[in-house]
């Protein structure tokens, strides 16, 4: 390997705080090679994105390097003061961030702040800088880069912008690209085309890139060596390939046990959440930093912190014992039970049933309302039944209505037409208007765990406010149902007390549902309940979510973004597409052809983390239009990769609605093309070696 | 599955809830670690010692109102009664038998002064707790219910809002008389829109959590969600903003005090202290007005210092 771009050796990095220094990072040392890419993956609060601000020193006022150091092309960057720094790295290191909009500056034009990266750094002229920046946003595939240029960032659409930003940061071909969580804000399909971006200027530049991310999908598909951090440590570093098929350490081991594969459904597989939380960084374990979450855990391991070390070429680990370890040999511990549905897809009863639901939200136009009323038709004509004691999933990009329907199903929003019944009762009215038995049986699992709690009521006051409300139990047998009720979503009792600011976001998502559950409901509705959750605890509240439903055979609506949790957690899936339902069936049929063409784009899209799985290259083109006036016929035609699949091009897409086609057991295809030919198009994924 | 999330490392502590006493005393706690809210705390506190123990009638209301009316009373830290006239004594300087001088009738400063603090000090607080709870009341429906409530409510508060305040009491005293109840009623007519105001926005943001959407699929009434999911949410920038009220309350009832339209005399009342003293300024005693104005000021200072540093505290610890 020739020289490093970056080289961090042995780094430590404090944060001071009121109760003495806290280390966050401890002893990181990586390389980065030119054209390489190093992902840092890790669950929240890991320290990733403390080391990668402590290359660019933005640790802030309180956050400083207590040892080690940061070689960037042969010199060190620490100890030394703002404008060195400024000197030594110049143009040389660039950065992107999460969210595009903190990049960019919103009242100057795209062309005007990508100029001034240019002639900041460089004395370039004008309309030498003008073209170089045009020739930029052609290179990150923006459509007519000269009109972008005249743009404002609002204008424009996230992924866009993030696009944008990622060109800003290659205008001055830098030596090093630190990307933090560059596609965590976007959709799927927007995600998939940006690290395909990635990918490309990274070979054409020969740029290191170190690219930190959550999500094992997405490094998997761009980097070349992954280090996993935890509790501020780099734990395992490894090839990519051989991080995904070797993991040589019990905290990577764990991690890949908590991601649902995708494709594979509850009643094939199961997930293995890694028990206990992630230490203090004031706090830590005097031994290995995973020890006491660690399955291998020995005596051994709580004297002394192990060192990383090579196991095997380029493969580093910080565990003793990493060479006797195998993850194939892993054994599920004793107490956990099969979860599995078990009852197979008998046909029951379904329990609600829509017919045509819409929902429009009246936007006025003119002055104080008096003008024409336009209508965004969020959720616009959706029908489906959902049998009970089942799920179903219902997966889409943001602004898909997925969210709105379920709001709409529960009464939170008004319903604009269709039909809607639950259990026989006509549920087409707000939750206001509802009588308190169909409210009691309708319940809601929420999204944001840091408010979906009030924060001045204990805990065991917001689980007992439902079972006064319904009456579940008599009054003086509360306190007791509400204990019970903790132990369902494995909480002690002492959590009575608490109020909600001492808990932790997945404690606050149990707590979330202990009180949804409290009413003992026959349909809960879940929107997106483990989104926000680090892959560890959302494994845990998906693994509770499936057992309670088991327990109380009650009947779930569940909403998701990431199709493999969808497709994990359901018995029945829906893909939505701009506020219409586009394929329905049973989960295992949706993600097998024949698909309609935007579930076929979005599963070409979904990161999946092994680097065995081949997927199809399938990437939407454009943006997702206007729900306020949505494309005529077929709503997907403006963007469809498979209209070409008819003759003339699809021209019958733009006229006509398309017919629902049936492929047997309840699936359907919302789809002007033949089933036959939806048949024989290739599965997206395929595997390379079965396992 | 009994291994998922194993609770937090240590051994747990029963994190039993905070009594309601050792609450107040955490909030207590706030005042001491902020030298700005500790001034204001003493400057109040000296006031509200001095209106207790002005003299023995602490209970009867009529003494707090009107200024202590009872013969019989004892005066303790005021020395004298607010009404009594020493012969001989008009428009005295300060001197060891009067602390604070005389006035033109020959009643002693010092005791005016305290007593006055009694009326400010019921005066401004239940005009003030009076303001909240209508202005409370109007704003969380404005912002709940939102659509024609919201507008109906909010245009009509805002034309209250037009009126310059010193007019808004000069129409409504005019109109009604000057009296303690009618002072009062100025200050809730003229202070209840900007309540209303901070309380909808408040409103307006704790609305959208997920927790009222919740209380709403449990089909909690509008009101049960206004006053037991809202309100405790939005109480510490209106208790903030109380506090700094009940300084301009102060400032206000001086003002009309001062203009004649405050507590009919002869109420030891801080404004008419300063109007009666006004005349004497440029004739070689401005006592009068000195020790009123200073005595009002000291007061609202103390009030606004106190909320500065107590909000200054809070959003540290957020």
């Amino acid at each position: 390997m020739s020289e490093p771009v970056i080289d961090v050796k042995n780094l430590a990095i404090a944060y001071e705080t009121r109760a003495g220094d806290v280390t966050a990072v401890r002893e990181v040392t990586f390389q980065i090679a030119r054209g390489e890419t190093l992902g840092l993956v890790g669950e929240s609060g890991c320290g990733k994105s403390t080391v990668a601000y402590s290359l660019v020193n933005y640790l802030g006022r309180n956050g400083k390097i207590v040892r080690g150091d940061i070689v960037f092309q042969g010199q060190s960057l620490v100890g030394r003061s703002q404008e060195e720094l400024r000197q030594l790295r110049g143009d040389r290191i660039a950065m992107v961030y999460q969210d595009p909009m903190t990049s960019l500056n919103p009242v100057l034009k795209i062309g005007e702040q990508m100029m001034e990266v240019l002639t900041i750094h460089q004395s370039i002229p004008k309309e030498e800088g003008r073209a170089r920046c045009i020739d930029m946003l052609r290179q990150v595939h923006m459509p007519v880069p000269e009109k972008v240029m005249e743009r404002f960032p609002h204008q424009i659409s996230g992924g866009q912008q993030q696009r944008v930003v990622i060109g800003m940061a290659m205008l001055n071909k830098p030596a090093l690209l630190i990307m933090d969580e560059p596609t965590t804000a976007l959709d799927v399909t927007v995600e998939a085309a940006v690290l395909d971006l990635v990918a490309e200027l990274r070979r054409e530049f020969d740029t290191a890139i170190l690219f930190i991310s959550h999500n094992l999908g997405v490094v998997a598909r761009v980097c070349d060596r992954v280090g996993v951090m935890y509790a501020g440590e780099i734990v395992e570093l490894t090839t990519v390939e051989e991080l995904f098929a070797n993991p040589r350490h019990p905290y990577t081991q764990g991690l890949m046990r908590c991601v649902p594969r995708l494709g594979r459904g509850k009643d094939s597989s199961m997930l293995y959440p890694i028990p206990g939380r992630v230490p203090s960084p004031a706090n830590l374990p005097p031994g290995c930093v995973f020890e006491p979450r660690c399955d291998y855990a020995r005596d051994e391991c709580r004297q002394a912190r192990p060192a990383i070390r090579e196991i095997a070429a380029g493969h580093q680990s910080r565990c003793l014992f990493a060479e006797a370890i195998d993850p194939h040999g892993w054994r599920p511990p004793a107490d956990q039970v099969a979860l599995t549905a078990g009852n197979g897809h008998t046909e029951g009863e379904s329990i609600l049933n829509v017919d045509g639901l819409q929902t429009y939200y009246a936007h006025s136009t003119g002055i104080l309302g008096f003008g024409k009323k336009e209508y965004v038709k969020a959720v616009d004509g959706v029908s489906f039944e959902v049998p009970r004691g089942k799920t179903l999933g219902v997966v889409g990009e943001s602004g898909c209505g997925k969210s709105t329907l379920i709001k709409t199903v529960i009464g939170l929003e008004d319903m604009t037409g269709g039909k809607a019944e639950f259990m026989g009762f006509d549920i087409t009215q707000k939750v206001s208007k509802r009588d308190t038995d169909t409210i009691r049986e309708l319940q809601m699992v929420f999204q944001n765990p840091d408010s979906t709690m009030n924060p001045n009521y204990s805990v065991g006051e917001q689980i007992a406010r439902p079972l006064k409300r319904f009456n579940v139990v008599p009054r003086e047998q509360v306190r007791d149902e509400v204990i019970r009720l903790l132990r369902a979503v494995k909480l002690d009792e002492h959590y009575y007390e608490r109020l909600p600011r001492q808990l932790s976001g997945g404690e606050k998502q149990r707590v979330g549902i202990a009180r949804a559950f409290a009413g003992r409901p026959d349909l809960v509705l879940c929107d997106e309940p483990v989104s926000a959750l680090d892959v560890s605890v959302q494994a845990a509240v998906l693994n509770l979510l499936l057992e309670i439903q088991k327990e109380a055979g009650t009947t779930m609506i569940f909403i998701a973004h990431d199709l493999s949790v969808v497709r994990f957690f359901s018995d029945y899936v829906a893909v939505m597409y701009l506020g219409q339902i586009v394929e329905t069936g049973p989960a295992e049929a949706i993600y097998d052809p024949p698909y309609h063409p935007y579930t076929e784009s979005l599963l070409a899209a979904v990161p999946v983390p092994d680097p065995n799985v081949e997927q199809e290259h399938i990437r939407l083109e454009g943006n997702v239009p206007s729900p306020l006036n949505p494309p005529s016929g077929c709503r997907f035609h403006t963007r469809c990769p498979r209209r070409d699949m008819l003759p003339d091009g699809g021209a019958i897409c733009e006229r006509e609605t398309p017919p629902w086609r049936e492929t047997g057991a309840g699936h359907r295809i919302f789809c002007h093309i033949p089933l036959e030919q939806l048949r024989e198009l290739e599965p997206v994924l395929h595997t390379s070696d079965e396992g | 599955m009994a291994v998922a999330e194993r609770s937090a490392g240590s051994p747990t502590r029963p994190a039993a809830r905070p009594s309601w006493l050792s609450r107040t005393l955490g909030g207590l706690a706030i005042i001491r670690r902020s030298r700005t809210a500790m001034v204001g705390a003493v400057l109040v506190g000296w006031w509200i010692i001095a209106a207790l123990f002005a003299d023995s009638c602490i209970i009867s209301p009529q003494c707090w109102v009107q200024g202590s009316q009872k013969a019989e009373a004892t005066p303790w830290i005021a020395r004298y009664s607010p009404f009594e006239q020493f012969r001989g004594q008009t428009n005295k300087p300060p001197s060891w038998e009067h602390w604070l001088g005389t006035d033109r009738q020959g009643r002693d400063l010092w005791a005016r002064v305290i007593h006055g603090s009694r009326t400010i000090l019921t005066l401004a607080p239940i005009s003030v707790l009076l303001a909240l709870a209508i202005g409370g009341v109007l704003g969380l429906m404005a912002g709940y219910f939102g659509g024609l409530v919201d507008e109906i409510t909010m245009r009509f508060l805002d034309t209250l809002l037009a009126f310059p305040q010193i007019l808004l009491y000069l129409v409504i005293i005019a109109a009604l008389g000057p009296s303690a109840l009618n002072v009062v009623l100025a200050i809730v007519i003229a202070g209840a829109p900007g309540i209303a105001r901070l309380v909808r926005s408040l409103t307006l943001d704790v609305k959208t959590r997920d927790y009222i959407a919740a209380a709403k699929t449990r089909g909690e009434s509008p009101w049960y969600i206004m006053f037991v999911e809202i309100l405790p949410n939005a109480k510490g920038p209106i208790i903030i903003d109380a506090m700094l009220r009940v300084g301009y309350a102060v400032f206000s009832i001086g003002t009309l005090g001062f203009l004649g339209l405050g507590l009919p005399p002869p109420s030891p009342d801080w404004g008419s202290i300063v109007n009666a003293g006004r005349k004497f300024i440029l004739a070689g005693h401005p006592w009068d007005a000195l020790w009123g104005s200073l005595a009002t000021a000291s007061l609202v200072v103390g009030l606004n210092l106190l909320a500065d540093g107590v909000s200054e505290e809070m959003n540290r610890y957020r």
